[in-house]
């Protein structure tokens, strides 16, 4: 939503200013800051440094395959190993975000509706729905950690727990939220109950799930790092836990940006569906 | 012998009562006990918190009473069907569907085929004079427009029983008045000889006395007063001026503590 006296195109503007603000501002901060964290590393790289020798090293992660070498192998690092590794790491990431998401969704979304069926389930369930909503999600990741080990299902179950939870919260009080002339309308109507959840139900609460999905998409974000960080050996988390242990902070940086760029792509895509899914409600009046 | 005919609608002795949140037994309905013929448009007039809301979600099946029973077309009345089509006082239109989906949506409740729907909802669109916004957004449309919505989406669904609760409370003078027109044309159905039966809930006794065949007065809960309005229709102006009318509408605003002197005693006397 844009302020009344800004035009879309100059809101673009502006936001892209202050972003090659801050790019800038990088830049002068790693000229005023020159010291080394390790021998080759500043404390501030500078984009100089981050595209050229960073990028680089990232080629050591590409474990090879598909017809190439790799580092570990005895080539010299290259570019296209570099990006192989980003491509790989990324698949990984994205393959637990993703299945997390998926199940998340779909589990938290059918619980909640089954939920909001009786008027006694959304009595007894609203308790714990508190009380895990209010659990910080990263703190249970030592028990996730226990409970399933470094497995890639243990990862996906970690971000689906993340993602389940906000989207049973978002749905069950997204239901209760629907207003009664509707559900009295569609029953006069002889909808069914099943008929009803489908037609009214549903499309009623996805203008509200919208923020839901915002929510569980941050979650799911750090959820997939949180449980990458802990011992898993892929995936671009696996990449920043292994560059701190080795002061590599201008890796550590470059993926960072990476996610912030995906998680950026994310959110863009999530607006976008959702904004076709409730292009009802945007309709002028 | 003859065959008395089964009324459309039929209350038997019908009571609501509800316990308020302090513990205060409220009295919405009592004993009400009313027939109302095949194809005749009522109005339940009477000043608000009467209960004549009650009546009509009782008779919807959205509400139960606490005592008696409700009949329609002889069939007792436990939950809301597609025989008993309402049009509420709030917006009832699913704003994620289409005009015409809106429309449609009773008759795909019922598993009609598509085609059908279409060509039904087509035809309702176009005597609501909505045609040309079919494929419309609910939110693009004006209030006006969405009861007219609201009424082709009854009509097409068939019911033989139509519940309308101060639907048109909120619309303004002129596009009330053609909402009227609107509504009694589909009644009337080009003289049709199966017409609905309506029961119209409203506050406005002009509107009332444009609409209804009999008029029913509410207050607190009871049935006081039950008239005929014997005007032709369309109810012109000139119609509307016939004394008999007058002396109609001169009733029903005593009934609602409007009128003085010589309409007052009539409403007492009416009351024995």
């Amino acid at each position: 939503m844009s302020a009344p006296d800004s035009a879309p195109g100059r809101d673009r503007l502006i936001n892209l200013g202050v972003l090659s603000g801050l790019a800038i501002g990088w830049q002068a901060l790693s000229i005023a800051l020159p010291q080394e964290i390790v021998p080759g590393v500043p404390l501030v790289p500078g984009w100089q440094v981050v595209f050229t020798s960073t990028l680089l090293s990232l080629s050591l992660y590409w474990p090879g395959g598909w017809g190439f070498g790799a580092v570990a192998g005895g080539d010299s690092p290259n570019y296209l190993y570099a990006l192989l590794a980003i491509g790989y790491h990324s698949g990984i990431t994205f393959a637990r975000l993703l299945m997390g998401l998926v199940v998340g969704t779909c589990v938290g979304t059918v619980l909640g509706l089954a939920i909001s069926w009786s008027v006694w389930g959304r009595r007894i369930v609203s308790p714990p729905i508190e009380f895990l909503r209010v659990l910080p999600l990263l703190a249970l990741v030592p028990l996730f950690r226990i409970w399933f080990g470094l497995s890639f299902f243990g990862q996906v179950a970690f971000v689906a727990y993340g993602v389940g939870v906000i989207f049973f919260a978002a749905t069950v009080n997204a239901v209760a939220n629907v207003a009664p002339v509707y559900i009295d309308n569609a029953r006069t109507f002889g909808a069914g109950r099943f008929f009803l959840y489908r037609t009214v139900i549903l499309p009623a609460i996805l203008p509200e799930m919208h923020s839901a999905v915002l929510l569980a998409l941050g979650a799911a974000w750090a959820a997939v790092l949180g449980a990458e960080f802990l011992g898993a050996q892929s995936g671009l988390g696996y990449i920043i836990v292994y560059s701190q242990a080795f002061g590599f902070l201008d890796r550590m940086f470059l993926i960072a940006l990476l996610v912030v760029l995906y998680a950026s792509v994310s959110y863009w895509l999530a607006n976008r569906l959702f904004q076709r899914l409730n292009r009802w409600s945007h309709a002028a009046t | 012998m003859t065959k008395i005919p089964t009324p459309a609608l039929e209350f038997a002795d019908v009571s609501r009562h509800y316990l308020r949140r302090d513990g205060l037994g409220i009295r919405a309905l009592t004993d009400l006990t009313i027939n109302i013929a095949e194809g005749e448009f009522v109005c339940i007039v009477g000043p608000s918190g009467c209960g004549k809301s009650t009546l009509l979600q009782i008779c919807a099946g959205l509400d139960q009473p606490t005592s008696g029973v409700v009949k329609a077309q002889g069939a007792l009345v436990t939950a809301p069907g597609p025989d008993r089509g309402v049009v509420f006082q709030k917006d009832s239109v699913f704003p994620w569907m289409t005009v015409i989906n809106n429309v449609e949506y009773g008759l795909k409740c019922r598993g009609v085929p598509s085609t059908e729907r279409r060509r039904v909802a087509r035809l309702y669109l176009e005597r609501v004079g909505l045609a040309d916004v079919a494929g419309a957004w609910p939110n693009e449309l004006s209030g006006g427009m969405l009861k007219r919505v609201a009424i082709a989406s009854v009509f097409a669904n068939g019911s033989p029983v139509l519940l309308l609760d101060e639907p048109f409370g909120a619309l303004d003078y002129v596009t009330k008045h053609k909402i009227h027109d609107v509504l009694l044309d589909l009644w009337d159905d080009g003289g049709s000889t199966v017409r609905r039966t309506v029961l119209f809930v409203t506050h406005d006794v002009d509107e009332a006395l444009t609409l209804a065949d009999r008029i029913l007065v509410m207050r607190a809960g009871e049935i006081v007063d039950d008239l005929r309005v014997d005007s032709t229709r369309p109810r012109t102006e000139e119609n509307l001026s016939e004394p008999a009318v007058i002396a109609t509408k001169r009733r029903l605003l005593a009934h609602l503590g409007l009128a003085h002197g010589e309409a007052r005693m009539l409403v007492r006397e009416a009351g024995r």
